[in-house]
């Protein structure tokens, strides 16, 4: 439950800061946004473990990949895969939305990496990060 | 103290050689061997599979020697400074041996060696703790030559210097067996190996490849012919499990094998794999194992069950799509042949299959099927189901013929029976574009009862009948297109939809768009089925530009009037209360309680209102405007009513709120 609230608060963070920072409104609110961002909620309870044990990373292009499944026991390891495939098939359809609900499809590029900097802004201490090619742990 | 260095120039082949070359050294000793050094270098020595270079023995006083090689390469592997000490090393012109031997690699197995210069034979032992021995029994003047390696308890991370650095590694286990080795003058001719293998661990870099409390038996049966190699082999995995991304499998599994390799092709003649829950699967293939590439394959399964067939070895292939949900229960035959880099034919016969979605959008059971397909040649599949589940509606038993060629597959005629209507498909075509897929039809909607409809679909109970000529249905890069007009027949009037699109229909945010047009609706009939309070007339109602996200408005352009024409107009008083009760505090019926409170129903002369969804608001009109106020329900007749709105803009959740309160408990909110 911690980890929903600490979700929660990252993504309402995310979506004020980068609202305030950019003309295009992230904080839009339509069914769609509601319903991918319950998605990603619900799903971050279970993914919250695996960014702690390093298996699974932040991307600098807004998504999220698995960094080292030796971290995983091997019975889970599927189900981590599926985890990340469906949370990037989230965030990319997060993007998508937000863009189309400004009426701006076009910003989508832009809005993907406002957020994706947002996003690694407000990773806990100790989270993997993918930049230029390498892993490293902020 | 005394060097001597003797140089000796190069042993082709290793075995032939060294007792010569000893015997030489010998003519050199002088007599006081205990107060000598005696360092020995060779250039070179080579042998099949094998060379070694900067050899080097140094003979200490004592008894003792040191062993040196620069750089070995044994089977395609490479070492570079290789050392040994052998704390009793002798040497004369029968043999030479080590006692109490160590290599620096090895450092916790104590090595002893002997060798026969005459009979050619070498003993090597290798013991550890925990009982681990590694010992090799070689005659290698024997034709054709032999070599004997029993293993005891031996650690399977002693293997990690012979296996490819980028696969999977072994971190722990134990193997027993016995591996044994025969060859003449080109090398190995015959190989025999018998392991069993005990809670093994091996895991690649990345961990996609990875395997854990393995178990089982290896058996492998090799012969060389030339440049050829007839092997067999057989495993029999009893337990722990493997991730082979994107698979997971536990043990259960074995194997029976037989085929050929020429140094860069793998052939499985034939294979039998067992598959636990699943049943047995033969196979044969053509790998080119240099270029990882499989060249051509064959598998066929009789009987498998689809349960775990499915499960476990291909729902992980299909992550995130709309199957990725999907149970599956029943028999299946299977052929599959590839070859050229791709399926050549699937021949797949399904007995009494159930296929259900996790998240209950569709469902079909009791489908036999018998598909003949090939990659070039035209095929009919004949396929049937008993009863299914779309979206909630329930589909009747059916059978198909379907035309196939490739990756196009054409339906001429199908019908699909809905409840208790049909949807009669006609010129169906689905193919495989740029390795997208793309289908369309044309069809008619005969009569469903809107009744069931609204039932399946857990609406109020409707009356009527919704029916329609669909002229063309596509779908291609996630979005399905109706080209032309739905028709509805519901309420006694008809509801005309077109320019519909849904986009990402399996996605977790379905967008539907399009134009509603509704004509002449029974306002009595709706009203009873939507417990609103009664009212009589009739509605045209228009919707253009509707936009639905996960099947909730986010935008449309709706005015709803009163349908032209002459017909009775009534209002009850508590549809009135209820028309009022939605324009929340705002909102003030022109309604003159305390007189009109006698009667129960009041005339009226149209109805109109209209409502433009963005961002959540409703911005309202009426019938007639007049400043912020604007008409609902215009009065007519005697007694008359007139029901205005004072409220334009309209928070729509809050509206929907209301609408779903006043249908809920039929009270009026009048405020």
């Amino acid at each position: 439950m911690n980890n929903v609230t600490k979700f929660c608060f990252m993504l309402f963070i995310l979506c004020v800061s980068s609202a305030a920072s950019a003309q295009v409104n992230i904080e839009i609110n339509t069914p769609g946004v509601v319903a991918l961002k319950q998605s990603m909620q619900t799903r971050h309870a279970q993914l919250a473990e695996h960014y702690a044990s390093g298996a699974v990373g932040l991307t600098s292009d807004g998504l999220v990949a698995l960094r080292d499944a030796n971290a995983v026991p091997l019975a889970s390891r599927q189900k981590v895969n599926g985890l990340i495939a469906a949370e990037n098939q989230d965030r990319k359809a997060l993007y998508a939305e937000i863009a189309r609900a400004n009426a701006h499809p076009e910003w989508e590029g832009d809005i993907r990496n406002t957020f994706a900097q947002r996003w690694i802004q407000h990773a806990q201490a100790g989270w993997w990060i993918h930049r230029g090619g390498t892993w490293s742990q902020k | 103290m005394l060097h001597k260095t003797i140089i000796y120039t190069t042993f082709r082949p290793i075995s032939c050689y060294l007792s010569g070359f000893f015997s030489f050294f010998l003519l050199f000793l002088p007599t006081h061997l205990y107060a000598l050094q005696i360092t020995l270098n060779v250039a070179d020595v080579t042998a099949a599979n094998f060379s070694a270079r900067g050899i080097k023995v140094v003979l200490a006083h004592g008894g003792s020697a040191e062993l040196s090689i620069a750089e070995m390469h044994m089977a395609e592997k490479s070492w570079r400074k290789v050392h040994m000490r052998c704390a009793e090393f002798l040497l004369n012109s029968d043999h030479v041996a080590c006692r109490k031997g160590r290599m620096d690699a090895i450092p916790d197995m104590p090595i002893t060696f002997s060798y026969a210069f005459a009979s050619q034979k070498l003993n090597l032992r290798l013991a550890g703790k925990a009982n681990e021995l590694w010992q090799v029994s070689a005659d290698l003047r024997a034709q054709p030559w032999r070599a004997t390696a029993l293993l005891r308890n031996a650690q399977g991370t002693r293997l990690n210097s012979f296996l490819p650095p980028d696969g999977p590694l072994p971190s722990q286990g134990v193997l027993n067996g016995t591996l044994e080795v025969r060859g003449d003058k080109a090398g190995i001719s015959q190989i025999n190996a018998d392991m069993h293998l005990t809670d093994l661990a091996a895991a690649d870099e990345s961990g996609l490849h990875a395997a854990e409390k393995l178990a089982g038996k290896v058996h492998v049966n090799a012969t060389r012919t030339g440049q050829k190699w007839n092997w067999r082999g057989a495993v029999d995995w009893q337990s722990g499990e493997i991730f082979w991304q994107p698979l997971y499998l536990r043990g259960g599994h074995t194997l029976q094998a037989s085929g050929q390799w020429d140094g860069s092709k793998l052939k499985v003649t034939q294979a039998v794999v067992n598959l636990p829950k699943v049943g047995k699967v033969e196979l044969n293939a053509l790998w080119d194992i240099k270029k990882r590439n499989l060249l051509e394959a064959r598998l066929i399964g009789k009987n498998l069950s689809l349960a775990n067939g499915f499960a476990d070895y291909a729902k992980p292939f299909l992550a995130q799509n709309a199957l990725s949900a999907t149970k599956l229960k029943g028999l299946a035959d299977v052929d599959w042949q590839y070859r050229n880099g791709t399926t050549q034919s699937l021949l797949l016969k399904l007995r009494d299959v159930a296929v259900v979605d996790g998240e209950k959008r569709f469902a079909l059971h009791g489908i036999n099927a018998d598909i003949p397909w090939h990659a070039k040649l035209k095929r009919v599949a004949h396929v049937s189901f008993a009863d299914g589940e779309l979206m909630g509606l329930s589909l009747g038993a059916t059978q198909w013929q379907i035309l196939m060629r490739g990756k196009s597959f054409i339906l001429t005629t199908a019908t699909l029976p809905i409840l208790d209507g049909k949807l009669e498909v006609s010129d169906f075509h689905m193919r495989n574009k740029n390795d997208m897929w793309q289908w369309n039809f044309s069809s008619t909607l005969t009569s469903i009862s809107m009744q069931q409809l609204s039932a399946a679909l857990k609406w109020p109970e409707m009356h009527g009948s919704l029916s329609g000529s669909i002229p063309k249905v596509s779908y291609q890069n996630s979005l399905l297109k109706v080209d032309g007009t739905l028709l509805f027949r519901v309420f006694d009037g008809t509801v005309l939809a077109n320019h519909l699109e849904l986009f990402d229909p399996f996605g977790r945010a379905p967008r539907l768009s399009g134009n509603l047009d509704m004509r002449n609706l029974d306002l009595d009939l709706l009203t009873r089925t939507f417990s609103f309070g009664n009212i009589q007339g009739r509605i045209d109602l228009g919707v253009k530009d509707l936009e639905l996200v996960r099947w909730r408005p986010v935008r449309f352009d709706a005015k709803l009037a009163s349908s032209p024409g002459k017909y009775r107009k009534r209002i009850s008083q508590k549809a009135v209360e209820n028309i009022s009760s939605l324009g929340g505090t705002g909102g003030v019926a022109a309604l003159q309680r305390s007189f009109l409170r006698i009667f129960k129903s009041f005339g009226y002369d149209r109805i109109g209102l209209s409502c433009t969804l963005r961002n959540d608001i409703c911005t309202m009109a009426g019938a007639e405007d007049k400043g912020d106020a604007f008409t609902i329900v215009k009065g007519g007749g005697i007694p008359a009513i007139t029901v205005m709105g004072y409220n334009r803009r309209v928070d729509w959740s809050e509206l929907l709120t209301r609408l779903k309160r006043v249908l809920q408990d039929n009270q009026a909110l009048i405020q």
